[in-house]
């Protein structure tokens, strides 16, 4: 039965989970990975910080009382919310907000199993019985946390088959879209930047070399912070965090050179100049300008300097090391397929300013070993090549959409019998989905 | 969230998203899958302006013979058009037509995200309606004069709506009776559902005096007697029966009447996932005291003095 029926596409992210049907060109639903219970928000009793409380006394020295579970006999643990209706019950009396997922690895597997259980039923409106579902981990999740997701997954959920993937390598896939991708290869450099982190994630062949992993702690909610307070500077009559993320998202670009472009804002002040008009709460609207912040903001990932007094290491740099402590027989591949993803990738020219920079690295380089030899050799040059493409947003679960529809998705899966016979441990290894010898 | 909603969530958001003044008409094309093999196919084909809602629902042949037309004639009609290809049903709403006020283009996004909800009423609205036919034609004779069509009732409307599963729905002169087959492909949720469907069965004994009837077997009832692909006792299978009442056909009752029982497999198959992550909570609750055990009976580190030597030569004493 569940031939018929498109797979399920879910990628739950520290911030935001992305949940749709296999072949759609977007998620059906993008809401934020929360759920809201019923007592209060976290530190309490600890079922905030992914366990629940352990009393004093365990509960079989006690006789079963006390326990916050045993008391409950109703349906208390159906009174939940997940999504943009939790954060709207959790600001009225009663509800506490969770975020089940923390650092993109999933921390509170009961408020995960129950986020599930209503993203399935009251969202998706899927039976799991009938339906595949492909699910996304970051790098280097242990193999622990897939094995409890499987047993979720076929346990509690009976779903037909599960595949797990990795979010880069699906990001990857999602590139496949560009007409600047001539084969669909697997290995390319991912860059990863949401919300709260950016990643650079060198993949070879589909599997991610762990090893050489870096991140950036400049993210979307820097380059909003930084918005901010140059609004906040200026003395904007509305400086909060919405107009500042409202801002970032329509009027922000990426410039060549900011020197050229602060003279460029000078002589076009028209031009270049924007107003932005702020709703505020109560009705009334103020209108906030737009300056340079426009092509300051993005440029803390180039330049972190004039934002971060402890980071300052450009986001080029970070690309370029991470490749150069890749192995060498996939540097090649990495330097010329090299992936946005991820929200705060959007900036208009970033792609074009990244290539410009990286190339401009490798190049000094290859000058530098030339000189080293004498000029005797004279390397062939290198090719630096980064991809901007449509999907990049939703770069992860598109991937998971275009590899979902593929007919060989279903025998890629691990299926309820399989799981059965083999036990959770079947899931530390999944046929490498749309890799060489597949399709 | 204890009853599932009877209306599909995507459309109801996407429709309400685009029936907005403010919103720009932007091209869609999304498959979207409900409860039970149904799917949906949202797209905007001729212009983006005119969205083309199709449906598939996998018993439509069988729904369109108890009825299926009429009521979606009803309840779409200026909309319906004619199916997309490999679809059962379509209706398109044009952006630059839609009615004047916000209660409603409200009503007409509700009506079609209840798409599905509407496609299946038909054989209940049907069997419905032959019920109130044969209570009028009973009342006019006493029980033992009725003639044979009045006192055994109309015919079995079968619906197949899943591979394995059908719904019966059998009219009589005093009740509506819907049956359920149910298979059950693990042996945990068959436990599961059994104590679900005993609760079912006691629901009117304890407290709940109004609810209907709920009997739950093995083998087929005698109501479906001569119905073809039957199974029986193998354990897997089971037969759910609800006895509806008058009390529940009356005209105010019926439409809620409908929308509760066709939701039925799906709320109950809810219910088994949600015990079962219920169960999970506590038993991972449980392996956290353990482990607090464990940690507790984990011998400290040995105490009482010990000789220790400097360099030097000298020694003195540790701890205590």
């Amino acid at each position: 039965m569940a031939n018929h029926t498109p797979a399920v596409v879910m990628d739950n992210g520290t911030g935001y989970s992305k949940l749709g049907f296999a072949g759609n060109d977007s998620p059906s639903f993008v809401f934020p990975t929360a759920i809201a219970t019923k007592g209060p928000t976290g530190g309490a009793g600890g079922s905030g910080s992914g366990r629940p409380a352990v009393a004093n006394k365990p509960t079989f020295l006690t006789g079963g009382a006390g326990g916050h579970l045993s008391g409950k006999r109703g349906t208390e643990d159906l009174d939940f919310f997940i999504g943009d209706e939790a954060l709207t019950a959790a600001s009225g009396p009663g509800y506490g907000l969770h975020y089940p997922i923390r650092h993109g690895q999933i921390e509170n597997w009961d408020h995960m199993e129950r986020f599930w259980s209503n993203s399935m039923f009251k969202y998706l409106r899927v039976e799991p019985e009938d339906h595949h579902f492909l699910l996304t981990e970051p790098p280097l999740n242990p193999p622990e946390n897939r094995e409890n997701t499987a047993e979720i997954m076929f346990e509690s959920f009976n779903c037909a088959g599960l595949y797990i993937a990795v979010q880069a390598v699906l990001a990857l896939a999602a590139s496949w879209t560009s007409s600047k991708v001539q084969d669909r290869s697997l290995t390319g450099t991912v860059i990863d930047s949401g919300e709260g982190v950016t990643h650079v994630i060198p993949v070879a062949e589909g599997y991610v070399i762990g090893s050489s992993i870096k991140s950036i702690p400049i993210a979307g909610r820097d380059i909003t912070y930084f918005v901010q307070s140059m609004l906040r500077d200026r003395g904007e009559p509305d400086s909060s965090l919405k107009t500042a993320e409202r801002i970032k998202e329509e009027h922000c670009y990426v410039s060549p050179d900011i020197v050229k472009e602060f003279a460029r804002f000078d002589r076009e002040p028209a031009d270049r100049f924007k107003a932005f008009d702020a709703r505020q709460p109560g009705g009334r609207t103020v209108t906030v300008d737009v300056g340079y912040e426009r092509f300051l903001a993005p440029e803390i990932f180039f330049n972190p300097e004039i934002y971060s007094s402890d980071f300052l290491t450009p986001l080029p740099n970070i690309v370029d090391t991470t490749i150069q402590t890749s192995p060498i027989d996939v540097r090649r591949g990495l330097y010329k397929n090299i992936v946005l993803s991820g929200g705060s990738t959007l900036y208009k020219d970033f792609g074009r300013r990244l290539q410009r920079d990286i190339r401009h690295l490798v190049d000094e380089r290859i000058k530098l070993s030339e000189a080293k030899a004498g000029n005797a050799a004279k390397s062939g040059g290198l090719d630096v090549q980064v991809i901007t493409h449509k999907r990049q947003r939703h770069g992860p679960w598109f991937g998971g959409s275009l590899l979902g529809q593929t007919p060989e998705f279903k025998s890629y899966c691990h299926t309820k019998a399989e799981y059965e016979e083999i036990g959770p441990s079947i899931v530390r290894r999944f046929a490498l989905l749309g890799g060489p010898g597949s399709s | 969230m204890l009853l599932l909603d009877y209306q599909n969530v995507l459309i109801e958001s996407l429709l309400k998203d685009r029936f907005a003044p403010e919103a720009t008409p932007t091209a869609i094309d999304q498959i979207v899958s409900d409860f039970d093999n149904v799917t949906f196919h949202i797209s905007t084909p001729e212009s983006k302006t005119r969205i083309l809602i199709s449906t598939s629902i996998k018993c439509y042949r069988e729904l369109v013979q108890y009825g299926a037309e009429d009521v979606l004639q009803r309840e779409y009609g200026p909309y319906i058009v004619a199916p997309e290809q490999g679809y059962d049903f379509s209706v398109q709403v044009d952006l630059e037509n839609l009615p004047e006020s916000q209660e409603e283009k409200d009503e007409l996004v509700r009506k079609i995200s209840l798409l599905k909800r509407n496609a299946m009423a038909a054989p209940f609205e049907q069997a419905f309606d032959e019920y109130a036919a044969l209570h009028e034609e009973a009342s006019k004779y006493t029980s033992e004069s009725a003639p044979q069509g009045v006192r055994e009732g109309g015919g079995v409307r079968a619906i197949h709506y899943r591979d394995e599963e059908a719904i019966y729905i059998k009219a009589s002169h005093d009740r509506v009776t819907v049956i359920f087959s149910t298979v059950f492909r693990e042996e945990t949720d068959r436990v599961y559902g059994k104590v679900f469907l005993q609760e079912f069965v006691d629901a009117r004994r304890r407290a709940i005096q109004n609810a209907p009837q709920v009997l739950f077997r093995h083998d087929p009832p005698l109501e479906l007697e001569g119905q073809p692909n039957l199974k029986a006792g193998k354990g897997d299978v089971g037969y759910i029966t609800f006895v509806l009442f008058p009390r529940h056909l009356t005209p105010a009752r019926r439409e809620e009447v409908i929308s509760h029982i066709q939701t039925f497999r799906d709320y109950f198959h809810y219910h088994i996932k949600a015990s079962k992550a219920y169960i999970h909570s506590r038993m991972r609750r449980r392996t956290a005291d353990f482990l607090q055990v464990l940690r507790r009976a984990r011998p400290e580190a040995e105490e009482g003095t010990k000789e220790r030597k400097t360099a030097s030569g000298r020694t003195f004493k540790v701890g205590g």
